[in-house]
C-alpha cells in the first residue's frame, strides 16, 4: 500500500449523523469512543464537521426532512469517503419502514458501503463494520 | 559562517515539523493514558497529515488558500527568526501576522461557525499578545538588546530575573496550544467547540497545511520557553518539555471556560506579572 | 517656496470663480502636478532660509488674523454658540493687548526656515494632499448627484480644500511664531468651512465644536507668544529656531513650551479633545482624508515634535510621553466598539497621533526617528484608507461596517485596495509597523509609555482584523469580475497604494539619505543604520555596551510577504466543481452559494452574521468618562510642570 492509502486506513475520521433514530444506536456509537472500547487507538476521531470526515456513520431511518440534510452533508464530505449504516433502521427502515413520513433506509438517498444490522448495534459490531469500510477505503 | 547558518535553518525547516508532529502524537498518547485508554500510536499525526493530503480538493472560497498559506509561511518565518537569533520583538510581530492570517481565513467565508471561531480567535490574540510584547520589552530591559543572540551571551539565565513573566508565558502557552481551559476558538481532535471554529471550512490538503503550521508553532513556542535558560541550552529545552507536560496535565483537569474569563484572567494576572517584572528591572537596573 | 504657499491660494480663488466642472478639474489637476513637482524640487535643493521683502507682510498677516477671529465671533453669535464666542474673545483680547498695549514690533529674521524636517512635511502635504484633491473632483460630483443638490457648491469646497494646502505649507515653513499662529488659524478656518460644507444641523454643530476646541489651543498659542515676548525680551524670542537653539537651560521657562504643546494637543485631537475629530467625520470623505488624518492634525504633532529639543530632559517630556501613550491606548480601545467605518478610522488616527506625540516625549534620537517615519507612513496609509472608505461609500451608499459585509463579492477591486491598506496599518513588514517597532524599542526610557504601547498595539490588531473580516465574508461563488472605478478615484488610490510599497521597501535608502538629516534637525546623535539596501539596524548608546539594539530585515520580509500572500492569490485556482456550500448543519436550501436555510417548520430563514463590537465593555459610554478624566488630569499636570518650572 502506498503512503497515502496506508494513512487513510490508519486515520479514519468519523462524522456521526442521526437521521431520526431512537438514539439507541447513537449511544452505542458514543460508547465506542469511551475508554472501554477506545476506538481512538485506531486513529478514529469524531469530527463534527463533514468537511473533515472520511467515514459517515449514519443511524436512524430516513424521512423527508432528513433526506435533504443527508444529501447536503454527503456532498460536503470530500472524496474518498465511505458510508456505514449503523442499525437496522438505517439499513432498511427497520420497524418504521411503513410509516407515512419514512422513506426507508439510507441507501434511498446516498450510496452505502457497509450495512451493520442490529437493534441496537453492539459496539464490537460497529467497530467490525468500520474496519470493513476501511478495507473498502483502502481500495478507493 | 553563512553556510553554517543556512544549513542550520534548513535542518530546522525539515526537522521542526517532524519533532512537532511527534510531540503532538506524544500529547495524544499521554492524554489517553491519563484517561485510562490506550491512545493512538505516536506517529498518528503523520497518518492524519498524509490522509488529508490525499483528500479531494474542495473549498468554500478562493481566499481561504491565501490565508492558510499566509499562516504557514509566517509561522515558518517566525521560527527562522528564532533559529537565526534575530530580533525578538519582530518575531512576536510576525507571529501576530500569522495569527491574523488564521483569523482572516475564518472570516473569508460567510459561515456561521467560522465566523464565531474567528472572533474568538481574535479574542485569544487579545489575551496573549500583550504578554509576549511585554516579554520582549523585559528581555531588552534585562539585556540591553532585543536580539536573541544577546540572550545566549548572558551568564545568568533569564529565568532568575524574569520568572514572573515565565509564569505569564505559561498562560500564553496554554492559549496557543489550544488546551483547556482556553481551547475556545478551535481545538484538537475529538473536541468540538462551535463545530471546529476557525478551521470549520477548511478541508483536505489545506487542513493538512494547518496541521503543519501547528507543528511549527509548537516548536516555536517551546523554543521561546527554552530561551529562559540558554546556558546550557539543554536545561532550557528540558524546562520547555516540562512546561509541555504541565499543559497536558492542565488540559485534562480543567474544563473549557468562556472568552470573557480568558481575556480577563490574562489581562489581569498576565499583565500584572509583566508590569511588576519590568518595573522591578527598571528600578534595580536603571535605564539607558 | 513661494509657489508652495501662494500657488494653492491663487488656484483656490480661481477655482472659486469657475463654474464649469471640466475647467475646474483641469485647474486643480494642474495645481496638483505643479505642487508635487515643486515639493520634490525643493527637497532636492536642500535646506534654506527665506525672508520675504518688499511688502509689510507682518501687517497683512495681522489684519487677516483679526479678520478670522472676528469671523469666529460672528459664527459664535449667529449660532448662539457661547463656547465659540468665548474662545474667540480669549484670542482677540490678548492679541489686541499684544498689538496695542505692549506695542509689539515683531521682526523675526529669517521669517521662513526650511530645514529637512520641513522638507519632509511639505512633501507629505504636497504629494498626498494633491492626490486627495484629485480624488475630491469626482467624489464631490457623485456626492451632490446622489444627494440631489440643486445649486452646486463644489467650487466652494475645492476652494477651501486647495487653499488649505497653501496654509499647511506656510505652517511648516514658518519660523516666526506670530506667522505660524496665522497659518494655524487659517487651517482651523478651513476645517470649519469644510466640516460644515453639507450645511446640515449636525455638520454645523460639529464644525463649531471643532472651532472652539481649536480656539482653546489658539488662546494658549497667543499666551505663549506674549509670555515669550515679555520675558525673553523682544521679537528675537519669537523665532522657533532661537527657541530650539537655546534649549531649556538658557532661561527659557517651560510654561510657554507647555502652552504650545497644549496647542498641539488640541489640533491633534488628543484626549480629552477627541470629540471634535469624531464629529468632523460627518464631512465628505476628502475632508476627512486631507485634514483629519494626513495633514492638518499632523500640524499638531509637528509642533510638538519641533519643540522636542526644548523640553528634552524635563518632567514635561515624560508627561507628554505618557499623555500621548495613554491617548494611543484609550482611543484604540474605543475604536474596537465603533461600527461606522469612518469613526474607526478617526479613532485610529487619534491613536497614531498619540503614538507620535509619545515618541516626541520620549525624546531620544531613536524615538524621534520613529516619530518622523510614523508621520510619513501614517499619512500614506491613512490617506489611502479614508479614500477607500469614500469609494466604498459611493458604491454601497452607506458608511456602516455591517453594510460592508461581503464587499469582496460586490466590489472586489476596492476590497483588495482596502485590504492592503488595512494590512499596511499594523502588520510587518509595512512601514507603520516599522515605525511602531522602532517606537517600542525606544520606549523603555519611559516604561509606562511602553506598557501603554503594548496594550494599544494589541487592540489595533483586534479592530483592524475585525473590519477586514467583515469585508471578506462572501458566499461560495467563482465569478467575481473587478468593478470599474472612475479615473479620479483610481489614480489617487493606486498611487497611494504604490507609495506604501515603494516607500516601505525603500525605507533603508530613504532613511539614510533624507530622513536621517531630518532627525538630526530635531535631535542629534543618530541611532539607526540602514545597512546596504535591506537591513535597518538600530544601534544603541552606551547602555550596557551592547552594539546592536534591534534588527529589521526589510527586503527579506517583503519577499516573505509575497510568497505568503501574493503567490497563492495568483497561482491557486478554484474550479466550479470544487466549490462546496458552507456548513450550516446541512439545513441549506438551494445551491452552493445560497445563504438561506430552513428553520423550524421548514421556514426559510436568511443567514445573518453580525460583527462583534463589545459596546458594553468598550463602548463610548463606558470608556469616555474615566478616559477623559485621566486625560484632563494629565493635561493639568503637564501645564503644572510648565508653571512650576521643573
Amino acid at each position: 500500500m502506498g503512503l497515502i492509502q496506508r494513512s487513510r486506513v490508519k486515520s479514519p475520521w468519523i462524522l456521526h449523523f442521526d437521521n431520526s433514530s431512537c438514539n439507541g444506536c447513537d449511544i452505542e456509537i458514543l460508547a465506542c469512543l469511551t475508554p472501554l472500547y477506545d476506538v481512538e487507538r485506531f486513529g478514529m476521531v469524531n469530527m463534527g464537521n463533514p468537511k473533515h470526515a472520511d467515514i459517515l456513520l449514519i443511524t436512524g431511518p430516513v424521512n423527508r426532512r432528513t433526506a435533504r440534510v443527508l444529501k447536503n452533508l454527503y456532498e460536503q464530505v470530500p472524496d474518498p469517503k465511505v458510508v456505514v449504516c449503523v442499525g437496522t433502521c438505517a439499513s432498511t427502515g427497520g420497524v418504521f419502514h411503513n410509516c407515512y413520513n419514512v422513506l426507508g433506509g439510507v441507501d434511498k438517498v446516498i450510496p452505502v458501503d457497509v450495512y451493520v444490522p442490529g437493534c441496537s448495534v453492539r459496539p464490537e459490531a460497529i467497530i467490525d463494520g468500520v474496519v470493513m469500510a476501511l478495507q473498502k477505503l483502502a481500495k478507493l | 559562517m553563512m553556510i553554517k547558518q543556512f544549513l542550520f535553518v534548513l535542518v530546522t525547516l525539515v526537522g521542526a515539523p517532524i519533532v512537532g508532529g511527534l510531540l503532538f502524537g506524544i500529547d495524544r498518547k499521554i492524554t489517553a493514558r491519563m484517561q485510562g485508554r490506550y491512545g493512538p500510536p505516536i506517529i498518528q499525526p503523520f497518518y492524519d497529515f498524509f490522509k488529508l493530503l490525499g483528500k479531494e480538493h474542495i473549498a468554500v472560497s478562493k481566499l481561504q488558500f491565501v490565508w492558510i498559506y499566509g499562516y504557514l509561511v509566517f509561522m515558518i518565518a517566525s521560527l527562522i527568526f528564532l533559529v537565526m537569533k534575530s530580533d525578538f520583538l519582530l518575531l512576536v510581530f510576525l507571529l501576530g501576522f500569522a495569527g491574523v492570517c488564521l483569523v482572516l481565513g475564518g472570516f473569508s467565508t460567510k459561515s456561521p461557525y467560522a465566523h464565531f471561531g474567528a472572533n474568538r480567535e481574535l479574542m485569544q490574540i487579545l489575551a496573549y499578545e500583550p504578554v509576549l510584547l511585554l516579554l520582549a520589552i523585559a528581555i531588552y530591559a534585562q539585556n540591553g538588546s532585543f536580539l536573541i543572540s544577546e540572550i545566549f551571551r548572558q551568564d545568568k539565565p533569564l529565568l532568575f530575573t524574569l520568572w514572573p513573566l515565565f509564569l505569564a508565558v505559561l498562560y500564553v502557552l496554554t492559549i496557543k496550544m489550544r488546551k483547556s481551559p482556553f481551547d475556545i476558538s478551535t481545538c484538537h481532535h475529538g473536541h468540538q467547540e462551535i463545530v471546529k471554529g476557525v478551521t470549520t471550512e477548511y478541508s483536505g490538503p489545506y487542513f493538512a497545511l494547518y496541521h503543519l503550521a501547528e507543528w511549527y508553532e509548537i516548536i516555536l513556542l517551546l523554543g521561546i520557553i527554552s530561551l529562559f535558560w540558554t546556558n546550557p541550552l539543554w536545561v532550557g529545552i528540558l524546562i520547555a518539555l516540562a512546561a509541555f507536560l504541565l499543559e497536558l496535565f492542565i488540559d485534562n483537569i480543567t474544563a473549557r471556560m468562556t472568552v470573557g474569563w480568558m481575556v480577563r484572567l490574562s489581562w489581569s494576572v498576565g499583565l500584572i506579572l509583566g508590569i511588576i517584572n519590568i518595573a522591578y528591572i527598571y528600578y534595580t537596573k536603571g535605564v539607558s | 517656496m513661494a509657489i508652495a504657499i501662494l500657488l494653492p491660494v491663487a488656484a483656490g480663488f480661481l477655482v472659486l470663480a469657475v463654474r464649469n466642472y471640466y475647467v475646474r478639474n483641469i485647474i486643480v489637476i494642474t495645481t496638483a502636478i505643479v505642487l508635487i513637482a515643486n515639493s520634490i524640487l525643493l527637497s532636492l535643493r536642500g535646506p534654506f532660509t527665506y525672508t520675504p521683502g518688499g511688502f509689510d507682510w507682518g501687517l497683512l498677516i495681522t489684519i487677516l488674523d483679526y479678520a478670522i477671529l472676528i469671523f469666529y465671533l460672528y459664527v459664535g453669535i449667529s449660532l448662539r454658540n457661547w463656547l465659540v464666542l468665548i474662545f474667540a474673545l480669549t484670542q482677540i483680547l490678548p492679541l489686541a493687548y499684544f498689538e496695542f498695549v505692549m506695542k509689539a514690533h515683531i521682526e523675526v529674521a529669517p521669517a521662513f526656515v526650511v530645514d529637512h524636517l520641513a522638507l519632509v512635511m511639505t512633501m507629505v502635504i504636497s504629494i498626498i494632499g494633491s492626490l486627495i484633491c484629485i480624488f475630491a473632483l469626482r467624489y464631490m460630483y457623485d456626492h451632490e448627484h446622489h444627494a440631489h443638490i440643486e445649486k452646486s457648491r463644489q467650487s466652494r469646497f475645492l476652494f477651501w480644500l486647495v487653499l488649505f494646502l497653501g496654509a499647511m505649507n506656510g505652517l511648516v515653513f514658518a519660523n516666526n511664531l506670530v506667522w505660524l499662529y496665522f497659518f494655524w488659524e487659517v487651517t482651523t478656518l478651513c476645517s470649519f468651512q469644510l466640516i460644515s460644507h453639507d450645511r446640515t444641523k449636525e455638520a454645523i454643530h460639529n464644525a463649531a465644536r471643532a472651532v472652539w476646541m481649536n480656539s482653546t489651543g489658539g488662546t494658549a498659542f497667543i499666551l505663549a507668544i506674549i509670555y515669550l515676548y515679555a520675558t525673553q525680551g523682544g521679537s528675537s524670542a519669537l523665532s522657533v529656531q532661537s527657541l530650539i537653539g537655546g534649549g531649556i537651560q538658557s532661561s527659557v521657562a517651560v510654561l510657554p513650551i507647555a502652552l504650545l504643546c497644549y496647542t498641539g494637543f488640541t489640533k491633534a485631537a488628543q484626549m480629552p479633545f477627541q470629540s471634535w475629530l469624531l464629529g468632523a467625520m460627518v464631512a465628505p470623505t476628502p475632508v476627512s482624508a486631507l485634514l483629519h488624518s494626513s495633514t492638518m492634525v499632523k500640524a499638531g504633532v509637528y509642533l510638538v515634535l519641533r519643540l522636542a529639543p526644548v523640553y528634552a530632559g524635563t518632567y514635561l517630556s515624560v508627561i507628554i510621553a505618557i499623555a500621548g501613550a495613554f491617548t494611543f491606548f484609550a482611543t484604540s480601545a474605543l475604536a474596537v466598539s465603533q461600527s461606522t467605518g469612518k469613526r474607526v478610522l478617526a479613532y485610529s488616527t487619534i491613536a497614531n497621533l498619540g503614538l507620535i506625540i509619545a515618541c516626541a516625549g520620549i525624546n531620544t534620537p531613536l524615538s524621534i526617528a520613529a516619530a518622523i517615519l510614523l508621520i510619513i507612513f501614517h499619512a500614506i496609509s491613512k490617506g489611502l484608507l479614508f479614500l477607500c472608505a469614500g469609494t466604498i461609500e459611493h458604491q454601497i451608499w452607506s458608511r456602516d461596517i455591517e453594510d460592508m459585509e461581503g464587499l469582496a463579492a460586490k466590489a472586489p477591486l476596492t476590497t483588495l485596495i482596502t485590504a492592503i491598506g488595512i494590512l499596511s496599518m499594523f502588520l510587518p513588514p509595512f512601514g507603520m509597523l516599522l515605525g511602531k517597532w522602532i517606537a517600542l524599542e525606544a520606549a523603555y526610557t519611559v516604561p509606562l509609555a511602553a506598557v501603554f504601547f503594548v496594550l494599544a498595539s494589541t487592540l489595533t490588531i483586534v479592530f483592524w482584523t475585525k473590519w477586514l473580516g467583515r469585508l471578506l465574508q462572501v458566499l461560495p461563488k467563482i465569478e467575481r469580475p473587478f468593478e470599474k472605478l472612475s479615473l479620479s478615484y483610481s489614480v489617487p488610490l493606486w498611487t497611494l497604494l504604490a507609495g506604501i510599497f515603494v516607500v516601505g521597501i525603500g525605507v533603508g535608502p530613504i532613511y539614510q539619505n533624507f530622513l536621517r538629516a531630518a532627525t538630526n534637525d530635531v535631535i542629534s546623535g543618530n541611532q539607526i543604520i540602514a545597512l546596504g539596501l535591506n537591513n535597518l539596524i538600530l544601534i544603541t548608546p552606551s547602555f550596557m555596551q551592547r552594539d546592536i539594539l534591534g534588527l529589521f530585515p526589510v527586503w527579506p520580509l517583503y519577499l516573505i510577504l509575497i510568497v505568503a500572500l501574493l503567490l497563492p492569490l495568483l497561482l491557486i485556482g478554484l474550479k466550479p466543481t470544487e466549490l462546496r456550500p458552507v456548513y450550516m448543519c446541512g439545513e441549506q436550501t438551494g445551491g452552493t452559494d445560497t445563504d438561506e436555510w430552513l428553520a423550524e417548520a421548514d421556514r426559510k430563514t436568511k443567514l445573518q452574521l453580525g460583527g462583534y463590537y463589545y459596546q458594553s465593555i468598550l463602548g463610548e459610554k463606558r470608556v469616555n468618562p474615566w478616559a477623559n478624566a485621566i486625560a484632563i488630569l494629565l493635561l493639568v499636570i503637564m501645564l503644572g510642570c510648565g508653571v512650576i518650572v521643573i
